[in-house]
């Protein structure tokens, strides 16, 4: 069944070169190109996944989501320091809308750490979904999974049809390395499993975490930015940013994909425009039209000073408590320049041919160095991650990878536990834990992008490693 | 001659001027307790017939002019200072004479128009150094302005009572020692040396269930139109002995203090020791010299009264059977707090509040919970025999880190003969490491929970009603309302702690971590992916390469 198209595409080639039997022309190779792709559409539409098969998936995340939301667990997760943390736990959004209903800003103290805006959304959503609040989770991360399948879905044909494309420019060896669709076209559905049934998310989203709400916003900026709908992707944009203000940065990739991917200037300026528009809206909405600055400290404040030490997965709190005090504006510039600026402009240099890929990169980066991650954002990354099926065979770490995560996911709950609540541990064990989990994830990033460098080398210079008859290796250099 | 004998009468009405008009009295107040203690409270009066507005505190005589620099320099109204060790257990003692609560507590009322908050900050430290007690760590971290709870005792216009007049701050974590005492004694005229101050040595106060040193400044009326106004400072020393410590329930003024008193101070107008004999059946030598009972707010009390002269005295009291334990009846009103929850990463904080009144009371609950706390006020659950009871009034100001505490002031009307608990979660913070004393394990205090309350009944009530300014005052002084202000129990919460033994190695490994990230992207976005020859040179061949090239740049 499977092999039927690809025969009926050689077929065509061959009638095609005997009926011209001269030099192709250009309307002809176009003509080719078409009828090869119209076929590869529908190999691509018989190998892609049904979607009774999509819908039976969701139905079954919602089902896992609801029973766990409602089960005595939703507490223990909730309260758990790798899902909540102070930017995006819901007992301190409860507590910031208890103050407003009470006439107290809520900016005055330290417990609330999300935007006006984000609290107006969350005041609408409780209005909506009254007590069935868990409701509004499920619905949105639901929402993301999805919005997700279809982005990964677009960018993996495009990337298809540009491989296509430029199929002339590669090595004649390397037709081992060239996507495969029938296993392309499936990735999407992996990204939607991956993203429905990671414990990482599934546990953000079971507990109440607002990464859920952050990972739609970035989700529907991916969106439009692969289908190319400039003026949305800068608002989600500039909603991301103004919940987390680090997904500032991304603002470069987006705009690397307008100009690589989508190749129009004109949008690039549409989607600046936007969200530079967005931006500003927000911020004279937080501020009630400039009069009232106070949360600025609160979230910005906290993002960047990391004032709350408050345990969590990420490399910013054992040290800075551990920090000498006059070190410790030295190093909160360090480490921020590290997680925003420092790799942006290499990366987006080095990888301006796979703007998606960028994205995703600096998503991860950002995930991984953030003053306050939780879960939930590293399963959003993760989550993406399958989208690149092209690039596995050439990575060399994944069990290294896979092995970290899983143990020192397992370890840091329990370590944890010993440390705060049976006092036989000290805080060294959990960031220990923290340390391996960081260290995983940067062995997953650089292996993807060192993994995307050698299957360019491969497309150009093909599979050939012979050096003056003699085996050579790869370096870079 | 005329012109001198002039001058004379001009210096002779300017020595009017400045003579002292004034007064000092003293009085002790021994009150077996219906457990197993006996309170002693000793009063010391001083009032000054000075406008407390127009008066320079220049000269004063038996006024401490220490405490006249304070008014005039930090424009005070009041102030009320209380140094406190142990705990008052109002459940079986009832109601002391002034409430206050365990370790050091501040109370200032600032005249209007002045600078509250630095002339705050100013006493604060002022007092540290007149008391010799760690006072000067009394800054924006602990310090709240009740809305409710407090106010001011003496006499005030009512238009100026305001709660950005008022500073209130507790030190839960100071301890009061014989050095804050002996300069408290300073302040009397007499010193120590003679009348019921000499009862106090130190030696003998520190070793009791509980001790409190207290000075209570306020404006009073200076006579009943209240035309003029007076200064008042009270000096006062709460002691409770246990018979347990003592060794027998028949106590002297020789056995409590350490010797009787010897004779009056001349400069003090009067000087009484009160003994309440209502409870117990005891036989008191030398006989009193007068018997008074008092019936105050539905309650009678006996009370025998003595003179001290210019002869020694001790009493001794004999209590006829030693087996008769009273009956213990709680007061209308008292107070619990203590913490909830396990581990270190969430508690709550339970203020138990027993109303054992036939009636409904309103009480006003006010809470300082330090920065580090930080509570959620949507937790806050007031939960009366089972029923959820709605505060009637609610201030709460939220903390900052390292800047001001938890303000919160909560008005409830609590059911007729209910236990109420006023529950609110906390998070446990993780601090710096330089943050954390030295004794990190030990714990962080949380200051005592002040519930004010107007009770209907005098029942186990001892203290002076507000327009009054003497014990004697209270006998059969039966008003509205009777005040008290119980504080409750301190916490001890220990934050869970970093090593403090590995800054370094921290710094270091996540420092490597993020080398970790830089290495491999610096590598991929700089580099670029080559081929080489796999060929492996020996090292042999490596110096001779070496040499070689050497030798070649020597013949060059």
């Amino acid at each position: 069944m499977k092999l039927a198209p690809l025969d009926i595409t050689s077929n065509i080639d061959n009638t095609i070169t005997k009926y011209t039997n001269v030099k192709s022309t250009k309307i002809l190779r176009t003509l080719q190109l078409f009828i090869k792709m119209s076929v590869k559409i529908r190999a691509a539409y018989t190998n892609s996944i049904s979607t009774s098969r999509i819908i039976f998936t969701c139905l079954a995340a919602v089902i896992v989501r609801y029973y766990l939301m409602l089960s005595k667990y939703q507490t223990v997760i909730a309260n758990h320091v790798e899902v909540s943390t102070p930017l995006n736990s819901w007992k301190r959004v409860s507590e910031g809308l208890y103050l407003i209903s009470k006439n107290i800003n809520p900016y005055e103290g330290d417990v609330l750490h999300e935007t006006p805006l984000s609290l107006y959304l969350y005041k609408n959503i409780l209005l909506v979904f009254q007590d069935r609040i868990h409701l509004a989770f499920i619905t949105f991360d639901v929402a993301t999974a999805i919005i997700l399948f279809f982005t990964t879905k677009k960018f993996n044909w495009d990337l298809f049809v540009e491989e296509e494309n430029n199929k002339e420019t590669f090595a004649k060896d390397a037709v081992e390395c060239f996507l495969k669709p029938e296993k392309l076209f499936k990735s999407s559905y992996y990204v939607l499993l991956t993203y429905l049934f990671n414990p990482f998310t599934l546990f953000s989203c079971v507990g109440y975490s607002t990464t859920v709400f952050y990972n739609f916003y970035l989700a529907v900026m991916m969106f439009c930015m692969v289908h190319g709908i400039s003026v949305i992707c800068g608002i989600f944009l500039a909603l991301a940013a103004s919940v987390s203000f680090y997904p500032v940065v991304l603002i470069l990739p987006v705009t690397m994909y307008f100009k690589y991917a989508i190749k129009s200037n004109f949008k690039i300026i549409i989607n600046l425009f936007s969200f530079i528009t967005t931006s500003v809206l927000i911020m004279l909405m937080c501020t009630d039209f400039g009069k009232d600055f106070s949360y600025i400290r609160n979230v910005y404040g906290c993002i960047l000073t990391v004032p709350d030490l408050q345990p969590n997965i990420g490399l910013f709190w054992y040290f800075f408590t551990e920090m000498f005090e006059h070190f410790r504006e030295l190093f909160i510039y360090a480490f921020q320049i590290n997680n925003t600026i420092l790799y942006l402009v290499p990366i987006s240099l080095r990888f301006r041919k796979h703007p998606f890929l960028l994205t995703v990169a600096i998503n991860f980066i950002i995930t991984i160095f953030k003053s306050y991650p939780s879960v939930g954002d590293v399963g959003f990354v993760l989550s993406v991650v399958p989208s690149f099926p092209h690039l596995f065979p050439f990575s060399q770490q994944g069990f290294l990878v896979g092995t970290m995560l899983i143990i020192s996911t397992s370890l840091a709950p329990i370590l944890y536990y010993l440390w705060i609540y049976c006092n036989s541990a000290n805080a060294n064990f959990y960031f220990g834990v923290t340390l391996s989990f960081a260290v995983a994830q940067i062995f997953l990033l650089t292996d993807l992008l060192f993994s995307q460098v050698k299957r360019d080398y491969m497309l150009k210079y093909g599979k050939n490693r012979k050096i003056d008859g003699e085996e050579g290796i790869l370096c870079l250099e | 001659m005329i012109y001198s004998l002039t001058f004379l009468i001009i210096l002779a009405n300017y020595g009017s001027v400045f003579c002292y008009e004034g007064s000092i009295d003293e009085e002790l107040l021994i009150k077996p307790l219906q457990s197993n203690q006996v309170y002693a409270h000793f009063q010391f009066s001083t009032k000054w017939d000075i406008d407390p507005e127009k008066e320079t505190f220049r000269h004063s005589s038996l006024f401490p002019r220490p405490i006249g620099e304070l008014i005039q320099r930090f424009d005070i109204q009041e102030l009320h200072v209380t140094l406190t060790g142990g705990l008052w257990r109002y459940e079986k003692w009832g109601y002391p004479v002034v409430d206050a609560a365990t370790g050091a507590e501040v109370l200032a009322w600032f005249k209007p128009g002045s600078d509250v908050d630095t002339n705050w900050k100013l006493l604060a430290n002022s007092l540290s150094g007149l008391f010799c007690a760690s006072l000067n760590f009394i800054d924006d971290l602990n310090t709240i302005k009740p809305e409710f709870s407090f106010r001011p005792r003496g006499v005030v216009d009512s238009k100026f009572i305001n709660s950005s007049h008022v500073r209130y701050a507790n030190l839960p974590h100071e301890i009061v020692c014989t050095e804050n005492l002996t300069p408290w004694k300073k302040l009397l005229p007499c010193d120590s040396k003679t009348g019921l101050a000499s009862l106090l040595n130190s030696g003998h106060i520190h070793n009791t269930r509980y001790h409190s040193v207290g000075l209570h400044l306020r404006p009073v009326c200076r006579d009943k139109s209240c035309e003029s106004l007076s200064l008042e400072l009270q000096q006062t020393v709460s002691l409770v002995y246990d018979y347990l410590i003592l060794g027998t329930k028949n106590w002297s003024l020789r056995k409590l203090f350490g010797q009787g008193v010897n004779r009056k101070c001349v400069l003090v107008n009067k000087s009484d020791i009160y003994v309440d004999t209502t409870l117990t059946d005891v036989e008191l030598e030398p006989a009193p010299d007068k018997t008074v009972t008092s019936i105050r707010g539905g309650q009678t009390t006996v009370l025998q009264k003595y003179e001290v002269t210019n002869t020694f005295l001790n009493i001794y009291a004999k209590y006829q059977n030693a087996d008769v334990v009273p009956l213990n009846l709680p007061p209308p009103l008292h107070a619990n707090q203590y913490l909830s929850g396990y581990g270190q990463e969430r508690g709550g904080i339970v203020t138990k509040i027993y109303n054992n009144h036939w009636k409904e009371l309103d009480v006003v609950l006010l809470q300082n919970i330090p920065w580090f706390i930080p509570i959620y006020l949507h937790t806050l659950k007031v939960v009366s025999n089972g029923k959820e009871l709605k505060p009637l009034q609610l201030r709460y100001i939220p903390a900052r880190q390292r800047i001001r505490p938890n303000y919160l002031e909560v008005l409830l009307r609590l059911p007729a003969r209910t236990s109420t608990s006023v529950v609110i979660d906390f998070d446990y913070v993780f601090l710096k490491w330089q943050e954390y004393p030295p004794d990190a394990n030990f714990g962080f205090h949380i200051g005592s929970a002040v519930i004010s309350c107007y009770l209907p009944v005098a029942k186990n009530y001892t203290a002076v009603p507000w327009d009054m300014t003497l014990i004697s005052d209270s006998f059969n002084a039966s008003r509205n309302g009777y005040l008290v202000e119980i504080r409750t129990e301190n916490l001890i919460i220990t934050l869970p702690t970093p090593d403090f033994s590995m800054p370094y190695n921290v710094i270091c490994l996540a420092c490597t971590v993020v080398a970790l990230a830089f290495g491999p992207l610096h590598n991929i976005t700089t580099r670029k992916l080559i081929l080489k020859s796999n060929k492996k040179v020996q090292l042999v061949e490596k110096i001779k390469k070496l040499l070689n090239s050497l030798s070649k740049t020597k013949e060059e």
